[in-house]
């Protein structure tokens, strides 16, 4: 089955992934926090129900603790889940299509948390599926809800829309220019929020940085997601604009076509070496002058971390095979490049 | 436990984190913590309200020792519950507690109230509540000026919605 990511999105040089998602709970049930595993199970069963009935065969939930461990931390991997869903599984679920873009955690924080993923800046297309899935359970189920205080969530920060939208954008030539710092603190005084996606402090892992909505009271899905909209184009202007200004640059052309040889013939690669190689290579992808689809690329991102290989091979590798394996799948995507 | 970033503060905010495919924990201080950006991104869907709450409220504003706290009467929740784990217990507990939390509310939220999608059930649970109030008091009146012919069709009224409310 083909996965949301191994398809194209727009903006795709600097973009890689879309998410949007909706924190629902149940009228009728206290929140997760005083659950017993039990109570949990039957908000899924109650969820699924209303999918099976609706849209038979669209969904399929899994019991987080049935997960094989490197299947679950895959999940996590790849957005799908908070690693604090799989560090304690109980009673937990997730529901899900089976090309992931549409998917339930069930009883994370919230009871339900519908999540809408697609590659590229993808904003408006995210919502409609997940704002879709979102009435059609409201249809069926009744939700927590106040006029004024709008969805009520377990966590007082997240009333109102209850919607975290966040874009995933690859910077390496802010990063390179050392213009994020700047940049985010910028984009705080605007309302919105930029961190890193992989890996903490001012140098997360392959210059990737998850673009977000922290207000979600007294702003509509549609202010929100359009904020988030033109904000992520100008952050991709500027990378545009630095990337051209960098391609110009002797040393930043030696280090991009290193980076490049580094990818084409590698042996054993780390996750992070592959990230940090392929933020550069990335630049000289979308100036024209290394050919690799860029959707290739992308869908790398997420089918070479550890446990997504695993989970893959069906069996937990050694860091050593795993290494050589990524290298050699590295070494086949970019043999034309 | 010390902060695991700079060893010389109690870790106070606890990530869990994938690392090389293995599901970790990091124990941080406030302050390494927010330096390392996880202060809110990535405590779940929001950020830590409890160090919010907790700031906001000194232990004055919670019920002296022998005292008994207000309770949410659907979960049992106490301020102090709320107050320790940053969580709300229950939907109902914005409506018993929605007072002592609104500093905090207006705090994170500014004087803001909700302007966008409007649940469609939920709307229309409360519209019809209102509307089995209405009748209600029409009934009561109706059985007061002894229009029992009108009672009924009242009362049939008031059951098709209470139905409705249980389905």
């Amino acid at each position: 089955m083909t996965k949301w990511y191994q398809l194209s999105g727009n903006d795709n040089d600097t973009a890689v992934s879309t998410k949007v998602a909706l924190a629902r709970n149940l009228s009728g049930h206290a929140f997760t926090i005083n659950l017993s595993s039990e109570e949990k199970d039957c908000i899924a069963r109650e969820v699924m129900d209303v999918l099976n009935e609706q849209l038979p065969d669209k969904f399929f939930a899994t019991p987080m603790g049935d997960l094989d461990k490197d299947v679950a931390i895959s999940l996590a991997e790849r957005n799908l889940v908070s690693p604090e869903f799989v560090s304690f599984a109980e009673g937990r679920h997730f529901i899900s299509t089976p090309d992931e873009s549409l998917s339930l955690m069930v009883c994370e924080e919230d009871h339900l948390k519908i999540q809408a993923m697609l590659p590229g800046l993808e904003l408006s297309r995210a919502y409609e599926l997940a704002d879709r899935l979102d009435s059609l359970l409201d249809e069926h189920l009744l939700f927590s809800f106040d006029k004024k205080l709008g969805y009520l969530t377990q966590c007082p920060a997240n009333i109102g829309t209850a919607m975290r939208a966040s874009v995933m954008l690859q910077l390496p030539a802010l990063r390179i220019r050392g213009r994020i710092q700047t940049l985010a603190s910028n984009i705080s005084r605007l309302g919105l929020h930029l961190t890193g996606a992989y890996g903490e402090g001012e140098n997360p892992v392959g210059s990737l940085y998850s673009l977000s909505n922290p207000v979600t009271l007294g702003i509509s899905e549609d202010a929100a997601l359009s904020n988030l909209k033109s904000l992520s184009e100008s952050i991709i202007d500027q990378e545009r604009e630095a990337r051209k200004e960098l391609m110009e640059n002797l040393r930043f052309q030696d280090m991009l076509w290193r980076s490049c040889g580094t990818l084409k013939s590698a042996r054993v690669m780390s996750f992070n070496e592959f990230m940090e190689a392929v933020s550069v290579v990335k630049i000289g992808i979308a100036s024209g002058d290394i050919h690799v689809p860029m959707d290739r690329v992308n869908e790398l991102i997420f089918t070479l971390q550890p446990a997504t290989m695993n989970a893959e091979s069906g069996m937990p590798l050694d860091r050593q095979v795993r290494d050589v394996k990524r290298a050699e799948r590295i070494r086949e995507a970019f043999a034309d490049a | 436990m010390l902060c695991q970033n700079c060893g010389r503060n109690e870790a106070t905010t606890h990530i869990k984190r994938i690392v090389n495919g293995e599901a970790t924990e990091l124990h941080l201080c406030t302050g390494c913590a927010a330096h390392l950006g996880y202060a809110d991104m990535f405590s779940g869907f929001g950020f830590n309200i409890s160090s919010i709450l907790g700031s906001f409220f000194p232990e004055t504003s919670l019920p002296a020792a022998g005292e008994e706290p207000l309770r949410c009467s659907t979960c049992g929740f106490t301020f102090d519950d709320i107050v320790r784990t940053g969580m709300m217990g229950c939907a109902d507990c914005y409506d018993t507690f929605y007072d002592k939390l609104k500093p905090s509310l207006t705090r994170i939220h500014g004087r803001a109230s909700h302007i966008g999608k409007v649940s469609t059930s939920a709307d229309s649970l409360t519209e019809r509540r209102d509307r089995i109030r209405d009748l209600t008091a029409q009934l009561q009146e109706a059985v007061r000026t002894q229009d029992f012919e009108h009672a009924a069709e009242l009362r049939d009224e008031i059951n098709a919605l209470k139905g409705a409310d249980h389905q």
